[in-house]
């Protein structure tokens, strides 16, 4: 007894005194660092970054567009005066940006670039074109983030000659083939046809993957799992008891793993977990997986994260009647501000229920998204 | 003095220290204890912890503790890794696909050492901090809440006494728990824990009835006390508190930090941070050390004669 009351009392006392602690930081974050008139950031800072192994954020702006860098430290491997600003270019497509780099030589090490954006965008991603001449090549695809307005954010490994950012017109799917309307994903695609595409194309997608039950839209009220009435058009949940796998039915689909939000909310982001968000934001690129009939979009997720070493822990709910992804490559839930997390888009759509009552079908592209801002920052937006 | 019998208690000169000096110490040692999670630091403090109370209680009585306190260790280490799945290092998957990380188990024998250590530092604790001495320090700041104290942790010895009292007394008039049928012998026991609980609550009005008679809280009251602070607790107390501020500056400058997720990371070792686990060392190991020396000057007076 005695010792019991001693235990508390000594124990609250000294939490009190102490509080709970400060955390430990290997890498210490750099406040922002504006970009001079002449663009050039000089050699001694990027040294610092490599030997402090910091990550450094360079703004810039222009009238119509801010934009960031975020340079690793650890990905620097030769520094040198670099000038990190941007040249933005008039288009007469509002929907697309357009931008040449200031510097002539490529940068030597891979550096993410964030663009702002003056407006929002209504697509699932972009993809960044590079023109040097006549000749048009798509680079890489960029993730399309932001709440209000919309930030672009993709890897730079080339500086040379123009580049194009156009939004894309649906998440790059297997099922594009039987589609009948292809569009084109070029810089003349006209601006509004997202939106008449959009639906559509999924309704039409390829059978297989089970007998997928579609929505009519009709559904009022919520089931006995809580889930609000299922948009029209989007594959109803399935209980995963009731499912039975079939590992003789192999079907693929796409799956991708990336954080790229965490990149511009650094300042938020705990600092112990600093070292676990790739420098590019992509945790895993976009790649095809096979699996087998009757499996959920969590299957899946489960053992791409096996077979590739990523870490990833989850927990049940039983009153969703689903699996809750709490962190992948030990970035958790909560990490990055209160409203940060894991979701999961599947063609395009955030669906409004559990990743282990989602059964795929054929060709389904399934991106799994850390938000900041409880989804709206990367496209969803029925939360909140 | 004890009313169950009067046990033969081990010297320790550190006990004779002023309460201030004795309350500072332990107030100090457990707090860094429960406070720095650096293994190095762990380490100094569950030896030290262990050393100090087998000087003072005896290696028979600790040896006991560290029975119950083992398993705990070991239960601590097993169960953390069943509910924390962070960490970089996978060594293997549970059933549901949680991975089992290396991180999470050695998180978990570090806080069951915490545990361990933290529980036998308290038995030197009880030993040296006396009620009387708790109430020397506290009854001043908080009398009523120390009365309270004091009357709880009283409370314990003296309801065993009086129950071995009222069972002796109603054995002698037939009523027997030892004997007889279960359900005679569950009559009797709950009887007897009526008896005891009337009484516990008579005694509790009783005693707070004679403390207030007695003017306890009132202004200008003083108590009695025997404690002088004298030159030798004035040195110690310098000692421990420099200790105490030397070893707060380490945790600022982050000498003692450790960290398990998402990978483990400590602090670089340096000079500096050699001298932080030095000084903790130095200030967990004062009682041993004023107890060796004492018996080393006794031995010494001892054998000169």
């Amino acid at each position: 007894m005695k010792r019991f009351i001693s235990v508390v009392l000594l124990l609250t006392m000294v939490l009190s005194l102490f509080g709970c602690g400060g955390s430990f930081s290997p890498v210490n974050l750099q406040e922002p660092i504006t970009i001079p008139e002449d663009g050039v950031i000089e050699e001694k800072l990027l040294r610092q970054l490599k030997d402090e192994n910091a990550i450094g954020t360079f703004c810039g702006s222009t009238d119509d567009y801010q934009y960031e860098w975020t340079i690793f430290g650890s990905d620097i491997t030769e520094p040198r005066d670099l000038n990190l600003s941007l040249n933005f270019l008039v288009t007469q497509n509002k929907g697309m940006v357009a931008f040449s780099f200031n510097e002539e030589s490529d940068l030597g090490f891979p550096a993410v670039l964030s663009i702002r954006l003056n407006q929002k965008w209504d697509a699932p991603s972009a993809t960044v074109y590079q023109q040097v001449g006549d000749q048009k090549t798509a680079v890489c695809s960029a993730s399309v983030t932001g709440s209000k307005e919309t930030i672009l954010n993709f890897s730079v490994n080339q500086t040379g000659g123009d580049f194009l950012i156009v939004p894309d017109q649906q998440a790059p799917s297997e099922s594009m083939q039987v589609q009948t309307e292809v569009t084109e994903p070029t810089a003349t695609v006209q601006e509004g046809t997202a939106e008449t595409t959009k639906t559509d194309e999924y309704l039409s997608a390829v059978e297989g993957g089970g007998n997928r039950v579609y929505s009519d839209g009709t559904g009022t009220g919520q089931d006995q799992y809580l889930t609000d009435p299922i948009p029209e058009g989007k594959p109803m949940p399935v209980e995963s008891e009731n499912q039975e796998i079939d590992s003789e039915q192999s079907y693929t689909c796409t799956f991708s793993i990336e954080c790229s939000t965490i990149l511009n909310n650094l300042s938020d982001l705990n600092s112990d977990k600093l070292e676990m968000v790739p420098s590019d934001g992509v945790i895993l690129s976009t790649q095809t997986v096979t699996f087998y009939e009757g499996e959920s979009v969590f299957d899946v997720l489960k053992r791409v994260c096996k077979d590739n070493g990523i870490h990833m822990e989850s927990s049940w709910t039983p009153m969703y009647n689903s699996a809750y992804v709490e962190g992948i490559h030990n970035l958790y839930e909560f990490d990055c501000g209160n409203l940060s997390g894991w979701m999961y888009r599947v063609n395009g759509w955030y669906p409004n229920y559990g990743c282990s009552r989602y059964q795929l079908a054929q060709g389904d592209v399934v991106e799994w998204r850390y938000t900041c801002d409880l989804g709206k920052d990367v496209g969803c937006e029925w939360m909140g | 003095m004890r009313m169950d019998g009067i046990k033969k208690e081990k010297y320790d000169g550190f006990q004779q220290y002023h309460p201030l000096v004795n309350f500072l110490y332990f107030a100090l040692v457990l707090g860094f204890s429960m406070v720095f999670n650096h293994p190095v630091a762990q380490i100094i403090s569950c030896v030290c912890a262990i050393m100090y109370a087998v000087q003072i209680e005896g290696k028979k009585a600790v040896m006991f503790s560290l029975k119950f306190c083992l398993p705990m260790l070991l239960l601590t280490a097993f169960v953390n890794p069943a509910f924390n799945h962070a960490g970089v290092t996978i060594l293997t998957y549970f059933p549901n696909g949680n991975p089992l990380t290396l991180e999470s188990i050695l998180y978990g024998l570090s806080a069951g050492c915490l545990l361990v250590t933290v529980l036998v530092w308290f038995i030197s604790f009880n030993r040296v901090i006396t009620s009387d001495k708790f109430i020397y320090l506290f009854g001043r700041i908080i009398p009523a809440m120390s009365l309270v104290l004091s009357m709880t942790l009283r409370f314990v010895p003296k309801f065993k006494y009086q129950m071995s009292v009222v069972v002796e007394a109603q054995r002698s008039i037939g009523r027997d728990i030892s004997t007889g049928s279960i359900i005679k012998r569950i009559k009797t026991a709950t009887l007897i824990m009526s008896i005891m609980i009337t009484w516990a609550l008579e005694n509790a009005i009783e005693t707070a009835d004679s403390m207030k008679s007695r003017g306890y809280g009132l202004k200008g009251r003083s108590a009695f006390s025997i404690y002088h602070f004298d030159d030798r607790d004035r040195t110690a107390m310098a000692w421990i508190a420099f200790c105490g501020v030397y070893l707060i500056c380490g945790y600022m400058v982050r000498g003692f930090a450790f960290r398990y997720f998402p990978g483990i990371r400590w602090a670089a070792i340096n000079t500096m941070s050699v001298s932080f686990y030095f000084v903790y060392a130095g200030l967990c190991l004062t009682p041993v050390i004023m107890n060796a020396s004492e018996e080393r000057k006794w031995k010494a007076l001892y054998s000169n004669m």
